[in-house]
């Protein structure tokens, strides 16, 4: 792989913290979305999106983040990892802004009464919330963000090609009853409620 | 993720810091115009490019529509606005602002009794300033935790009238009774802090006459209403029958049906989201109505007392 790939420059390891500094709290503050990585004790992975208002991932300091629980599917792969596994990679995103801001470190699932309070949003408080102890941080270069266009307002021509969610579901299940377009009525309903 | 419409983009002019854990923000428009007018008590709905909604009492002064002054606490616990107006707003930066509103409005009086605690000192500062110009006597008792948290103490100073200003941590509660005093007809009692402070000089006024006492609340006051029942929302203009589950609020069902109605503190202190009721009886679960209202309601906590309720939505 080396010999593929060939060495970094020596100045970008030099751009790996060990901490998050100024700029990496400004790039979390405003960050509405980002993938967390996990793997259980075997290493098998899930990676899994948490998106919320700007700045949902708090930063407690320079060397602590905080991650809340929001609904989701309910299959918890993520904490079951977390549970064997604490290592994490986080990839935070701004839209319109190309680098990401990748944060690695060790995870661990938390109830804490205030944390909870702090996650609270429209008014409802996130049963868990996941806290992520720091080991590395840095901006992420923005070349395949640019290569993808992801930002780009005609990208989303896209979308249209994707089958729809229920789609994905009945084909996957195969059972009899879940339909497709029942399953997507469900969805629908679901995403009415975000919290 | 709350998206509400209107508003307008203000400049963030300058940002000080009036005391430990308080900055204040000075708004104006970006091309200089003035800002809409408002008066003492009034308070502005604030959205941050986090989109995080919040509510702020004005406290500049009154009749200056060259720029809006708001205060935001530093909050141990913040949700979120707090924590970044304090970490990540910078001079220069927007944000949305909608129209002042006033739900503590300063009635003519004789004389004035204002009581703030805290960050409670903003809405009740432009109060002092109008009753101060209009020559009308006055008496401010501001509580605060330490002296450092004490805000706008300069200005408060020029203005010259009668400061108590206590710090509770070294010298003890205000006895919010002793300084009131007994009722003198024309005098108008004003007060906005912490829910143990209001509790305090609700109780110092309590022998009071009717329309003495004028509060703002940072937390709803807390009040049994008792189980919540299941009714039906009529909405006239999208034309929608929209049911109300005992487990849902009025808002979180009409934003189901895609009805479009402005959300703000949604714990019925701050009044955004207000609707105006066609027919059937509201049961006022907030902290602004009472009973007497029968033509709007706040969707966030309040319902209706008649199982079907028709609003203006």
């Amino acid at each position: 792989m080396r010999g593929l790939l060939g060495e970094p420059d020596p100045e970008t390891r030099l751009k790996i913290l060990d901490h998050l500094d100024r700029n990496c709290l400004i790039f979390i503050a405003h960050s509405p979305f980002c993938c967390m990585a996990t793997a259980d004790a075997s290493g098998a992975s899930d990676c899994t999106p948490r998106g919320d208002y700007p700045g949902f991932v708090r930063a407690l300091d320079e060397r602590t983040l905080v991650i809340p629980d929001r609904l989701g599917n309910k299959l918890g792969d993520s904490f079951s990892n977390i549970a064997e596994n604490p290592h994490v990679g986080l990839l935070f995103f701004v839209p319109g802004v190309v680098e990401t801001l990748r944060v690695n470190g060790r995870a661990y699932i938390t109830d804490d009464e205030d944390l909870r309070t702090m996650l609270e949003q429209d008014d409802v408080r996130p049963e868990m919330a996941t806290l992520v102890e720091v080991d590395e941080a840095y901006l992420h270069c923005g070349r395949s963000l640019l290569r993808s266009r992801l930002w780009e307002e005609d990208m989303r021509d896209l979308a249209r090609e994707i089958p729809s969610p229920g789609t994905f579901w009945a084909d996957a299940a195969a059972t009899e009853g879940l339909d497709a377009e029942r399953l997507d009525a469900l969805f629908d309903n679901g995403y009415q409620e975000l919290y | 993720m709350m998206i509400r419409e209107g508003g307008r983009l203000l400049t963030v002019t300058e940002i000080d810091h009036p005391a430990r854990d308080i900055v204040a923000l000075h708004l104006a428009d970006p091309a200089g115009d003035p800002l809409p007018e408002w008066e003492p008590g009034a308070h502005v709905d604030v959205q941050l490019i986090t989109r995080h909604l919040r509510q702020y009492s004005l406290c500049g002064r009154p009749g200056d529509r060259s720029g809006y002054r708001i205060a935001v606490l530093r909050e141990r616990l913040s949700r979120g606005a707090s924590a970044y107006v304090h970490s990540y707003l910078r001079v220069g930066r927007q944000v949305r602002v909608w129209e002042p509103r006033n739900h503590f409005a300063l009635r003519p009086a004789e004389r004035y009794v204002f009581l703030a605690a805290g960050v409670g000192i903003t809405p009740i500062l432009p109060m002092v300033m109008r009753a101060q110009d209009a020559g009308v006597p006055w008496r401010l008792a501001y509580s605060v935790r330490t002296l450092e948290e004490a805000a706008f103490r300069d200005e408060l100073a020029q203005l010259g009238g009668e400061v108590t200003l206590r710090a509770t941590s070294t010298e003890g509660r205000l006895d919010v009774r002793e300084f009131v005093g007994a009722f003198e007809e024309g005098t108008g009692v004003y007060c906005c802090g912490s829910p143990g402070f209001v509790e305090a000089a609700e109780e110092a006024v309590a022998e009071w006459p009717a329309g003495s006492f004028h509060v703002e609340r940072f937390l709803p006051v807390p009040r049994d209403f008792g189980p919540c029942e299941p009714f039906e929302a009529v909405c006239a203009r999208s034309r929608l029958r929209v049911r109300v589950d005992a487990g849902a609020s009025l808002l979180t069902a009409l934003r189901r049906e895609g009805v479009r109605v402005a959300g703000g503190c949604l714990k019925g202190v701050c009044g955004s989201c207000a609707v105006t009721v066609l027919d059937g009886v509201p049961q006022h679960r907030d902290s602004l109505l009472t009973a007497g209202t029968v033509d709007r309601m706040h969707a966030c906590v309040s319902r209706a007392v008649t199982p079907e309720i028709v609003l203006d939505v």
